[in-house]
Order: C-alpha cells, then sequence, then structure tokens
C-alpha cells in the first residue's frame, strides 16, 4: 500500500469520522443528561423542540451560535479567548489514539504506549480553565480556576497510579493489547476493583462533574471559571467537559471493561473472532464498545443527580489521604500477588477475581432490601 | 427531646452503603410518574375558592363604597351621584354608580373587597378561577366598570394564536392523585 | 505596606445562594473567610410604616408579605397580637383555634420543605430540590383550597378565621399527611447518611447554646445548639397545650444538628396535623368568629406578642392610641434578621463553600430581613 495512503491520509479519515460520530454522541449526551436527569427528579427534561424533545440537540447549539459574544471590561483578551479553544484541541486529539472497535479498522492510530498519550494529553485539559478563570477578570472566576488546578492536579496522581496495576496484569501500554488480554482472561474489573474505583472516581473529579463540580459550584461560584462567559466560547468549554467525559468512558471500557470484546478466558467474542466476522463483526465490537461507554455515561448522570458536592479541602483529603494511599496498597498487593503467581505457578488474576468479586458480593448482600430504615428525626414518635 | 444521630458500622462505611441508599432513591424515582404539568396544552384548574381575575355587577352593586375602604392599597375608584328614581310608585332617592376602576395592575388579589361587600350574591368577587392576566401593556391592567363586567369579550392581541380548547385539571382530583 | 493575601469579595446581593438579596462582604484569605459581613435593605418595603397608615385588617395581607415563605404564621402574629390588645383571646371559638394551629403547622412543613430544598441545593444536592417541591405543592393546594390564595394567604381575621373549611378539605388534608412520612424518610435517604452531606455539614458553623443565646438566635438554630426553647410550649397560644408534640433538639450547635432538628420538626407537625382533624370534627361547623366589632379600635395601650414562626420568634409590638383605626407603631421582630446577625460568628474561620451552607441553615426570608 502507498505508504502515504497507509499513514497520512487513512488514520485522518478515520480521526475524521470518529471525530464527527464522537461530536453527534456528545451533543446527545447533553439531551440525554437534561432529559434523564429530569426523569429522576419527578419532571419531563426538555421536551418541547422536536418529537420528545430530540430537537434541542440543534437547538442548543444555534441558541449558543446566535448569542451575543460578551468580553468583560479589563480582561486579558488573549488568554480570555484562548481559555476555551486550549482544553478543547487535547480532548479531540486524544481520539486519534482509542481504538473503537477491533484493529486495524477502528483503530486511527495504534500507538504502543497509548496510555501514556493519552494520560499526558488530556492533563494539558487544565490550562485552558486556569487560563480562562484568570484572564475573565472576576474574583469568582479566579477562584473557580485556582480550584480546577489544585483538583486536576491532585487527581491526576490517583488517575495515573489506579492504571499501574492493570499494566502489570497484561504487561503492555497498547490499549489493544491490553483489550485482548482482558477477552483472554477476565474483566480487569474483577481483579483491579479498587483500581477501578479510584479510576472512575478519579475520572470524575478530572472532569469536574458532581460530586466534584467544584470549579463550577453553580451554588458557590455562580459557574466559577466560566462564569463570564458567555456564546459559543461558553459553549466550548461545555464541549471540552463532555468530550473529556467520553474519553475517561471510553478509557475505563478498554482498561477495566474489555473494549469492544464480550469474551471470558478466551471464550466469547473476542478480537479474533470479531476480526473473522469481517467489517460486520468490526461493527458488533463497535456497539458493544458504544453500549459500555454509554453504561459509564448513565452512572455520571446518576450520580449529578444524587450527590451533593464536596467542600474544597475535603476534595484535596479525600485525594492525598484516600485514593493516593489505597492506589498504592492496589499496585503492592496486584504486584505481590502477580509476582507469587508467577513463581508458585498460579494465576494472580484469578485470586484477586475472587477478592474482588466478594467485596462486591458483601456488598449486594447488605444492599439487600432490609427491614425498614428509621432515621434518626423518626426515632421520636415510637 | 434529643435528635439521634444516625449510627452505622465501619463495613457500612468501607463498602459505601451510605452513597448506594441515595442512588437507590434516585434510581426508583426514575419510574415513578411525572408531576410536570406542561402549561399551555394542559392547564390546572384552580380550586373553588381560588383569588383570581375580578368580575363585577353593576346590577347587584349599591354603590355603598365599601369594597373601596376596605381595600389595603386604594386601587378601587368609585365616584357616585344621587338620583330620583321612580322605586314601586314613589320617587326615592338612589345612588347611581358612575365610575367603578379597578387598577389590577396593583392589586395584591387579597379579596378583603369581595369580603366587604354586602350584597347577597356579592357584587366584586375574584372566584372567576381566571389567573391568565398577563398582558403587553400595562395600562392593559386598568379595569373599568364595563371592562370588569365583561372582560370575557376582552378583544385578544392580533398576531396571537387562536386559543383552543385544553383538557383541563381538576384541582381536588390533582390532588388526591399524587 | 499592604496584606497582599486579603481578598475582598462581594457574595450578593446578585448571587443565586443568598435566598434573595442578601449581600455578604467577605474579606478572604484564599477561600478561608476572615470576616463576613451581612448588608441588608436591598428589598426594604416600609411595611412597618405602612402599618401606620392603614387600618388593622388592611395590614393583614401586608404582614404576607415579610416572611413570604410562611404567610400563615406571620397573619397568625399580628392578628393574635391586636386580639390580645383588644383582650378578645379567650373569645376566639374553639374551632377557629384549630383551624388557626392547623393553618400554621401546615405553613411550617411547606417552609420547611422550602429551606430543605434551596438548603441541599446549595450544598450541590439538586434531586431534593425537586422532590421537596413536588410535596410542597401539595401544601399550597390545600392552602389554595382553603383561601384561594398559595402564598400569600391573608387567611386569618382579627377575631377569627375568614371562611369555614371547604368541603373534602379534611380527607385531602388526611390523603396528604399519610404520605408525608414517607417523603421524609426519602429526602432523609439522599441526605441523612450520605457522606458527603455529612462532611459538608458536621462541625460547620458551630454556635455554642450560650452564644446563641446572647445574639438572641431564636427556632431552629437555637434549639439545634441544645437549648429546648418553643415558644408554642413557653408561652403556649391557641390550643397548643391540648397537644402533644415533641421539642427536637440537636446538642453540638451544628449545620448537620440544625438540619435534623427541622426534619423531625416536620414530622412533629405531621403529628399535631393528625391529631387536629379529630378534634376538628367535634367541633361545630361555622362557629369561626368571635362576637367583636367590625370596627377595630383598640383601646388605649401597647401590647407585645409573639408566636413561634417556622424561623423562630417572630413578634409584633403594637401601640394603639385608643382613638384611630390605626396603629400608633407597630414593630416586628422578624426571626430571620436577628438570626442573620450569628452569621459573621459562625462563618468566621471557614471556607467560601460553607458560607452558602450556612445561609442557608439559618433560613433568611430577605422579605422579613428588610421588611
Amino acid at each position: 500500500m502507498n505508504p502515504w495512503m497507509h499513514y497520512l491520509v487513512w488514520p485522518l479519515v478515520k480521526f475524521l469520522v470518529a471525530f464527527i460520530i464522537v461530536q453527534g454522541i456528545v451533543a446527545a449526551m447533553n439531551w440525554v443528561e437534561r432529559r434523564l436527569l429530569g426523569f429522576v427528579q419527578a419532571r419531563l427534561g426538555p421536551n418541547r423542540v422536536g418529537p420528545k424533545g430530540l430537537l434541542q440537540i440543534i437547538a442548543d447549539p444555534v441558541k449558543f451560535l446566535l448569542k451575543e459574544d460578551i468580553v468583560p471590561a479589563n480582561a486579558e483578551t488573549i488568554a480570555y479567548f484562548l481559555g476555551p479553544i486550549l482544553p478543547l484541541i487535547p480532548t479531540f486529539l486524544v481520539y486519534c489514539l482509542i481504538p473503537f472497535g477491533p484493529p486495524p479498522t477502528f483503530v486511527a492510530a495504534r500507538v504502543n504506549v497509548a496510555v501514556l498519550l493519552v494520560l499526558a494529553l488530556t492533563s494539558t485539559g487544565v490550562y485552558g480553565i486556569i487560563l480562562g478563570g484568570w484572564a475573565s477578570n472576576n474574583k469568582y472566576s479566579l477562584m473557580g480556576g485556582l480550584r480546577s488546578a489544585a483538583q486536576m492536579v491532585s487527581y491526576e496522581v490517583p488517575f495515573g497510579l489506579s492504571i499501574v496495576g492493570v499494566l502489570m496484569l497484561s504487561g503492555s501500554l497498547d490499549l489493544v493489547k491490553i483489550v485482548n488480554y482482558q477477552a483472554d482472561h477476565i474483566w480487569n474489573l474483577f481483579p483491579q476493583l479498587i483500581a477501578a474505583f479510584i479510576f472512575f472516581v478519579a475520572m470524575t473529579a478530572e472532569t469536574n462533574r458532581t460530586p466534584f463540580d467544584l470549579p463550577e459550584a453553580d451554588s458557590e461560584l455562580v459557574g466559577g471559571y466560566h462564569t463570564e462567559y458567555s456564546a459559543m466560547k461558553f459553549a466550548f468549554f461545555m464541549l471540552a467537559e463532555y468530550s473529556a467525559m467520553l474519553v475517561n468512558c471510553c478509557l475505563m471500557t478498554l482498561l477495566f471493561l474489555g473494549g469492544w470484546t464480550l469474551a471470558i478466558g478466551g471464550y466469547g467474542l473476542t478480537t479474533q473472532t470479531l476480526q473473522h466476522m469481517g467489517i460486520p463483526g468490526g461493527m458488533l465490537g463497535v456497539l458493544i464498545f458504544i453500549v459500555k461507554v454509554m453504561t459509564f455515561m448513565l452512572v455520571y448522570i446518576w450520580f449529578r443527580a444524587t450527590f451533593p458536592r464536596f467542600r474544597f479541602d475535603q476534595l484535596m483529603d479525600l485525594g492525598w489521604k484516600w485514593m493516593i494511599p489505597l492506589a498504592l496498597a492496589n499496585i503492592v498487593v496486584t504486584g505481590v500477588v502477580v509476582l507469587l503467581g508467577q513463581s508458585l505457578n498460579f494465576q494472580g488474576e484469578v485470586v484477586l477475581s475472587i477478592a474482588g468479586a466478594a467485596i462486591v458480593g458483601y456488598t449486594l448482600y447488605n444492599l439487600r432490601p432490609r427491614a425498614k430504615v428509621v432515621h434518626a428525626s423518626r426515632v421520636s414518635e415510637v | 427531646m434529643q435528635v439521634e444521630y444516625p449510627k452505622s458500622e465501619w463495613t457500612d462505611k468501607f463498602l459505601l452503603l451510605d452513597m448506594f441508599e441515595g442512588l437507590k432513591t434516585t434510581f426508583r424515582e426514575l419510574f415513578k410518574p411525572k408531576v410536570t404539568v406542561r402549561y399551555p396544552e394542559e392547564r390546572l384548574e384552580p380550586a373553588n375558592r381560588f383569588r383570581g381575575m375580578f368580575r363585577f355587577s353593576f346590577d347587584r352593586c349599591i354603590a355603598c363604597k365599601l369594597c373601596a375602604v376596605a381595600c389595603p392599597i386604594d386601587i378601587i375608584y368609585i365616584d357616585v351621584h344621587d338620583e330620583q328614581r321612580e322605586v314601586d310608585g314613589k320617587m326615592k332617592k338612589i345612588k347611581v354608580l358612575d365610575r367603578y376602576d379597578i387598577d389590577v395592575k396593583r392589586c395584591m388579589f387579597c379579596s378583603l373587597c369581595e369580603e366587604a361587600c354586602p350584597t347577597k350574591p356579592k357584587s366584586i368577587w375574584l372566584t372567576t378561577k381566571t389567573y391568565e392576566l398577563a398582558t403587553y401593556d400595562r395600562n392593559d391592567l386598568y379595569f373599568n366598570m364595563q371592562q370588569l363586567e365583561y372582560w370575557d369579550d376582552r378583544p385578544r392581541y392580533e398576531g396571537l394564536p387562536e386559543e383552543e380548547e385544553h383538557p383541563r385539571i381538576e384541582g381536588g382530583q390533582r390532588l388526591l392523585e399524587r | 505596606m499592604f496584606d497582599v493575601h486579603e481578598m475582598e469579595v462581594n457574595f450578593g446581593p446578585q448571587h443565586p445562594s443568598t435566598h434573595g438579596v442578601l449581600r455578604v462582604l467577605l474579606k478572604v484569605d484564599g477561600e478561608r473567610i476572615i470576616e463576613a459581613k451581612p448588608i441588608i435593605g436591598y428589598l426594604h418595603r416600609g411595611t412597618e410604616k405602612l402599618f401606620e397608615n392603614m387600618a388593622y385588617p388592611q395590614c393583614i395581607p401586608h404582614t404576607d408579605r415579610m416572611d413570604y415563605v410562611a404567610a400563615a404564621t406571620n397573619n397568625l402574629g399580628f392578628v393574635e397580637a391586636v386580639e390580645k390588645l383588644m383582650g378578645v383571646t379567650h373569645m376566639i371559638p374553639k374551632r377557629a383555634q384549630i383551624m388557626r394551629v392547623m393553618m400554621s403547622e401546615l405553613q411550617r412543613i411547606s417552609s420547611h420543605l422550602l429551606w430543605l430544598a434551596t438548603h441541599a441545593i446549595d450544598i450541590g444536592a439538586m434531586t431534593p430540590f425537586f422532590y421537596c417541591f413536588r410535596e410542597r405543592e401539595q401544601v399550597l393546594d390545600l392552602f389554595e383550597a382553603y383561601c384561594g390564595a398559595r402564598l400569600t394567604l391573608n387567611c386569618m381575621r382579627i377575631g377569627g378565621m375568614p371562611d369555614d373549611l371547604p368541603p373534602r378539605w379534611l380527607d385531602d388534608l388526611a390523603a396528604f399527611i399519610g404520605k408525608f412520612e414517607a417523603a421524609i424518610d426519602e429526602y432523609e435517604s439522599l441526605l441523612t447518611n450520605n457522606r458527603i452531606w455529612k462532611r459538608r455539614t458536621i462541625g460547620v458553623g458551630v454556635i455554642s447554646p450560650e452564644e446563641a443565646i446572647d445574639w438572641g438566635v431564636t427556632g431552629p438554630p437555637l434549639r439545634g445548639s441544645g437549648v429546648e426553647w418553643d415558644l408554642r410550649r413557653a408561652q403556649p397560644y391557641e390550643c397548643y397545650p391540648e397537644l402533644q408534640f415533641e421539642i427536637p433538639v440537636g446538642k453540638n450547635g451544628d449545620t448537620y444538628d440544625r438540619y435534623l432538628v427541622r426534619m423531625s420538626e416536620m414530622r412533629q407537625s405531621r403529628r399535631i396535623l393528625e391529631q387536629c382533624i379529630p378534634m376538628i370534627k367535634g367541633t361545630p361547623a361555622g362557629d369561626i368568629k368571635a362576637k367583636i366589632s367590625r370596627v377595630i379600635r383598640p383601646p388605649e395601650g401597647e401590647v407585645y406578642h409573639s408566636i413561634e414562626s417556622p424561623k423562630g420568634e417572630l413578634g409584633y409590638y403594637i401601640i394603639s392610641d385608643g382613638k384611630s383605626q390605626t396603629a400608633y407603631r407597630c414593630r416586628v421582630r422578624p426571626p430571620s434578621f436577628v438570626n442573620l446577625q450569628a452569621l459573621p460568628v459562625m462563618a468566621k474561620g471557614h471556607l467560601v463553600s460553607d458560607l452558602v451552607a450556612l445561609i442557608g441553615t439559618i433560613d433568611i426570608v430577605l422579605g422579613e430581613v428588610d421588611r
């Protein structure tokens, strides 16, 4: 094949296709989120534009485009303009690296250190927020920007550390290999339950979502870093946030939930089976992948509907005093078990899976419907 | 009585059971009926005693001005003149209403005027179950007695769509349905 | 030269969490509050001066507009003060008394529901907001069925009540309080045990009983500090002595205790309403007004009368010159105004996020603070 085609044109086409689809999903997610939040909160959510409010997906961008673009007086103009653009670039770039289906068709660029590259790219998103918060010449924005800086920097650490266990088990930084490993053994969710939990919490914090939405904190900081942004600039921030959410959900799926495969111990829909089925198999893989990603997106929304917001210092507490030690402990335990497994000839991930499954089982057991909970204030009447 | 604090064991804390409790509640709510009323299509029927727009009856009014006296913010303007009229074959002096205006834009719908009205049935009342009073011009909310009596025939604004008949939800019924 | 660490932040008056138009001038070091200074007066309407210029019955709709989320208790405080001034308190019929208690307890529920809704959304939990409003809407339906208004009720008159209960009203009330207990459980399942909620509220804005009394704090903030002071018990009015209810008190005086106290109070209000239904069925229908003259002209003198509003002690001080139909002077002692004074004490040393929780926990209504 022509090297130009192989190295430039095809990846670009794939990236563009992925980009358009992902942006479509991001726009749709906004509607899904508002609608679902509405349902949880005993109301209907957007239901006016089009059937079931579906055209809201189009109406929102149109509104953002038509709104007046206000630049506050005394704002640092260049930084103010850069603010919304900076977080957008890395999140878009990441789509090149994420395999949406079985390789080679559904991977734009297969990099053998993809995990590191994704981590590096996503962590640059914070600069735009800090810059935007500082440049708007507003004290609330400044506070929002600072909160965001502290939060993202400190949650980068557990975010990265929680992946280490996965890397140790699969022995590769290549996302495709990690997925294949899971299809051949077991979803990392079970042997790396704690890591998955930490990863999920850290990624919620990274994307400024409830209960970690301190940088925005509409009831405290009136919107935080994007207080002074309007029209399309504000939409860029939202776009970046939702894109980052989607990227993180993709990562979660790839690292802990077996990506596009649906297999355990090498049985089921592994990468090879899907590849043998040709293009339809690839499509099936993408479908499985999207379903898994959407599950996590829905969990995001579910969290948002349920939890109050942390306070700034408590967030730091949680990050530094709980998440990081827990992640380190997880690395040690995983390492020891894997090493012992190699020397004593048993499969380390099986042992870890049993432990993980035990925790899940015990939690579910405790969650069973029990005798009615008597709340504190109710005791009085008895 | 001392309020009691919730107690939980450390295993409950470790397993995040308190968080799951909330998640369970929100999940259950997802499938419960919604309470939104899609306003222009569905309208709520106010209760029978609902204090809405005024209605005035020229025939019942005896021009005693008690309503104007009762009004806390003096928005009822009444002018009266005396007239000799023949009632039951006798000439009698009766009061005739010249002006009965209500400045509805300042009204706080306390219904003290209705309470003060001595006629039976009342000649000024607010139980018309009408709450859609918005106008495009504040002067449209100043009503004289003809308007107060016949505001149902008020001309509609041009360019607005024809008003359709929409299903109405009974007030009391609504409460029991929930 | 100057301290570069401090920053002044204007918190309000146009801020989503100041429950209206409160302005708090903050001096912050990073996010830590060094000084918080509430600045009020953005909603001043001169209500007390208005009272000097209108007849007593005409004042009642104006009292609605002070604490606009608890209109019935405002009405109650005013009409009782005037009745006390006229010396007709003993003439109020039983049925009217029970109806007044029912209205004010319903109002307490609706006010506490609004408090919980806003307090929760300030701390970031947005869902309880909608659940609370769902139930509050039913309380407002009951008000609408009784007096025709949902918020500014104007539902009491000097010497009694304006109207008897409409048919089926008691059934609707019974249906509501039957479901209400489960509704409170639902809110509590989202908040009471939740670790984030606990972290955000426990130990925040602690005020000791002594301090609370020194600042004149009343209502749930005082009871949250462990002082069992409730005017329904301490200075009983209407038919409260005949009713069984508890006064919930906290221990630590922090935001979480005040939260628990208010949640308990809602349950106690429900309990009072439950007892009121059989009581009111035993009184003759239509006996709702004392036989007093239509023109209210109290004798010369002065009176201070206070009741337990959802937010604390609501007092009216009225001077009559004995000649005119208007008060010579009427002074209102609004609970939110007095409770708000404790905000600088509570807020000192906390973070900006806590200020939001504190404004919520004091439960201020700016219409009442500024009058």
